[in-house]
């Protein structure tokens, strides 16, 4: 028997049609069981099934249900990227000088990919509007969302060459399957910034980067992906998208309990004090609990950073940026492991792994030097931030921290730190045209900051605390490591430990010595008698 | 001139085309975060400390890879590909291996299909190129 082409295909088009829905139905198991961890498949939204043109549209597609939570994002500081000091200063990345990048005051387009926002090229960004909130860059599960560096925090929707006139194209985004996908997130999302910070994976922090997408117990017990997993947010517990844990609002002492479920809790919850309470250790191990009064969990526990592979920037000398090769290309230079350790655009690098962190006294408090605070060039390091902290305010433990050392550029004239223009397709910017004198005239221009023409290089340090990669129990500091001689500690000041190099008494170990000889004198002479006496008797 | 199919061919042509589109759903809905953890602890674990060095996905095509992952031929061909995803194998290293005993009990054909996901997903043409780390 034969049939027409078309019926053909008809016969065809349903049976496969039929075959499909049955195949879908009997679904396998991994995509059911993701589906069965939410109370919603977003691919069903027909809001959702559209060909989204830009991140907006998304964005309005997601408040049509989601009706609160553009309003909450935008009291974050996620969002408004500043934050209010207790000293009365307003700092947040978009306000204070760091010796990375510097600032992201004339640098918008570029710095605002890491903006949860879309569209924040210039101080003109429109703070209220709500279409404005990216969702997607925390709530994408796909992995493939990305916001390209140079489109104001924008999604690109259709292949574009960028720079214009470069021949590079960055290549297109299909929104509509990523917004099917979303659900809570995870630590792919936040490290999608978090790990990327100062402009590199690790760069910044030197405890956050990219191997702690997928760690082992040795990097992380706590978010190994074979044991707990833990999310971001499992620690920086968010509610109403309010993310705690900002260094900013640090917590260097924790005098609370473990946070019991049920039980109000208005602590900062990302401490280790709020799961792990404040006898932590054992009975075998209680000596230790003695500790935890003066001496932060990290600082046992965390035994070095930049632990998954993935080197750290420790310095960052920008006075040698601008050199040209023999070819006259902007000159870069590796390292024997590949790494770039110089370019022109940047300057040189010193890069670490495994690093030992340095140790200070931690209050919580933490002060900065702003843009137009007096600087003076000397022997002494300018702080760019500094932690405050002694053993004898009551308030500190002994923390451990990444020191970030550079060389940056300043105005020696008014003596301020320099805000840099560095990235743009424009005339002044530096990594166009290798010019100090323009990219600090427009980047001071861009704050309404006077500036003298003149530039000079300061020398400055940043402090880090170091709170992630917590190693496992078998692998934290031993009592040696601080009670010797050449201890971890010895550069913390005001308070004694024993076995300490600094905290060393030749006089009283002298004593102590003597003692100790002096009775085993006695002893050996008391049993050398009784062996005598005994002898005579019998 | 109508031209004409038999059933027979129509039924072939349906059954082939379910199955394409079976294997591509398949692939497309594959955990590629779960495909990441068995990729880097178990067959980057293997790989780095047995057999000359890891292989991140990003040194290879999607094309390489999907070819690779079709073949199902492991080391040059001594031995098959599915064998390291199955579950006797995971088995055999789950006393020494985390994430060979984490997964002990995903089907073996669930399992290739999440490293087939993050594999592809990682390769230098994919959507995040992604390296050994």
């Amino acid at each position: 028997m034969q049939m027409p082409m078309h019926a053909a295909f008809r016969t065809i088009a349903v049976m496969a049609a039929m075959l499909m829905a049955a195949a879908a139905h009997g679904a396998p198991d991994a995509a059911s069981a993701q589906l069965l961890k939410s109370t919603s498949d977003h691919s069903k939204f027909k809001v959702l099934q559209q060909d989204f043109q830009s991140g907006p549209e998304v964005t309005k597609a997601c408040l049509s249900c989601h009706t609160e939570a553009a309003r909450q994002l935008q009291l974050t500081q996620h969002w408004k990227w500043e934050f209010l000091n207790p000293d009365g200063r307003r700092l947040g990345k978009k306000n204070v000088i760091n010796n990375f990048c510097t600032s992201v005051a004339s640098n918008y387009a570029y710095c605002t990919t890491c903006h949860i926002g879309y569209g924040w090229k210039d101080d003109q960004f429109d703070f209220t509007a709500q279409e404005n909130v990216d969702c997607l860059i925390c709530h994408d599960t796909t992995g493939n969302y990305r916001k390209p560096s140079g489109f104001a925090g924008n999604v690109v929707t259709r292949d574009t060459e960028f720079p214009p006139g470069s021949g590079k194209v960055v290549k297109a985004l299909k929104l509509r399957p990523i917004a099917q996908e979303v659900a809570k997130t995870s630590r792919d999302n936040c490290g999608a910034c978090h790990f990327f910070g100062g402009g590199g994976d690790g760069v910044k922090h030197g405890d956050l980067d990219s191997s702690l997408a997928s760690p082992d117990k040795a990097l992380d017990v706590h978010m190994d992906a074979t044991g707990n997993n833990f999310a971001c947010a499992t620690c920086h517990m968010t509610e109403g998208h309010q993310v705690p844990g900002s260094r900013y609002a640090p917590t260097a002492v924790d005098k609370g309990g473990a946070h019991l479920r049920g039980k109000e809790r208005t602590g900062n919850p990302t401490t280790c004090q709020s799961c792990h309470g404040q006898a932590p250790h054992k009975a075998n191990l209680a000596k230790l609990n003695d500790h935890t009064d003066k001496v932060a969990c990290q600082t046992c526990h965390i035994p070095a950073y930049a632990r998954g592979g993935i080197a750290t920037k420790m310095a960052w000398d920008w006075s040698t940026a601008g050199r040209m090769g023999p070819d006259g290309k902007p000159l870069v230079k590796t390292d024997a492991k590949g790494r770039v350790i110089y370019t022109a655009a940047k300057g040189h690098f010193v890069l670490a792994e495994n690093v030992v962190p340095e140790y200070a006294w931690f209050n919580g408090k933490v002060t900065y030097t702003l843009l137009g605070d007096r600087i003076e060039k000397s022997d002494q390091p300018t702080r760019i931030n500094h932690f405050e902290g002694s053993a004898s305010d009551g308030k500190s433990t002994i923390w451990p921290v990444k020191v970030f050392r550079g060389k940056q550029a300043y105005d020696p004239v008014n003596q301020t730190l320099a805000v840099l223009h560095m990235a743009g397709n424009d005339d002044t910017a530096f990594w166009t045209n290798f010019n100090w004198e323009k990219a600090v005239a427009a980047g001071m221009a861009s704050v309404g900051a006077p500036f003298s023409g003149q530039v000079d290089f300061v020398s400055t340090e940043s402090m880090w605390p170091i709170t992630h990669m917590v190693a496992p129990a078998q692998s934290a500091l031993k009592c040696r490591d601080c009670h010797a001689s050449d201890g971890r500690l010895e550069k913390v000041s005001g308070i004694y430990i024993p076995g300490r190099g600094s905290d060393h008494a030749t006089w009283l170990d002298g004593i102590g010595w003597a003692l100790a000889a002096l009775a085993l004198f006695g002893a050996l002479a008391h049993g050398s008698g009784r062996i005598f006496v005994s002898r005579r008797r019998t | 001139m109508t031209k004409t199919v038999s059933p027979a061919c129509a039924v072939s042509l349906c059954l082939l085309g379910v199955a394409l589109h079976a294997i591509g759903a398949h692939a497309a809905d594959g955990d590629w975060k779960r495909g990441r953890v068995y990729y880097q602890k178990v067959c980057t674990d293997c790989h780095g400390a047995k057999a000359g060095g890891a292989i991140a996905p990003n040194s290879r095509s999607i094309k390489d890879w999907t070819a690779y992952l079709s073949a199902d031929r492991h080391a040059r061909g001594k031995d098959a590909l599915k064998k390291y995803v199955s579950r006797e194998y995971r088995a055999s290293i789950k006393g020494v291996n985390k994430a060979a005993e984490k997964y002990a009990d995903v089907p073996d054909e669930q399992l290739f299909n999440d490293i087939r996901s993050f594999m592809l997903k990682g390769a230098k043409d994919g959507d995040s190129p992604a390296s050994c780390t």
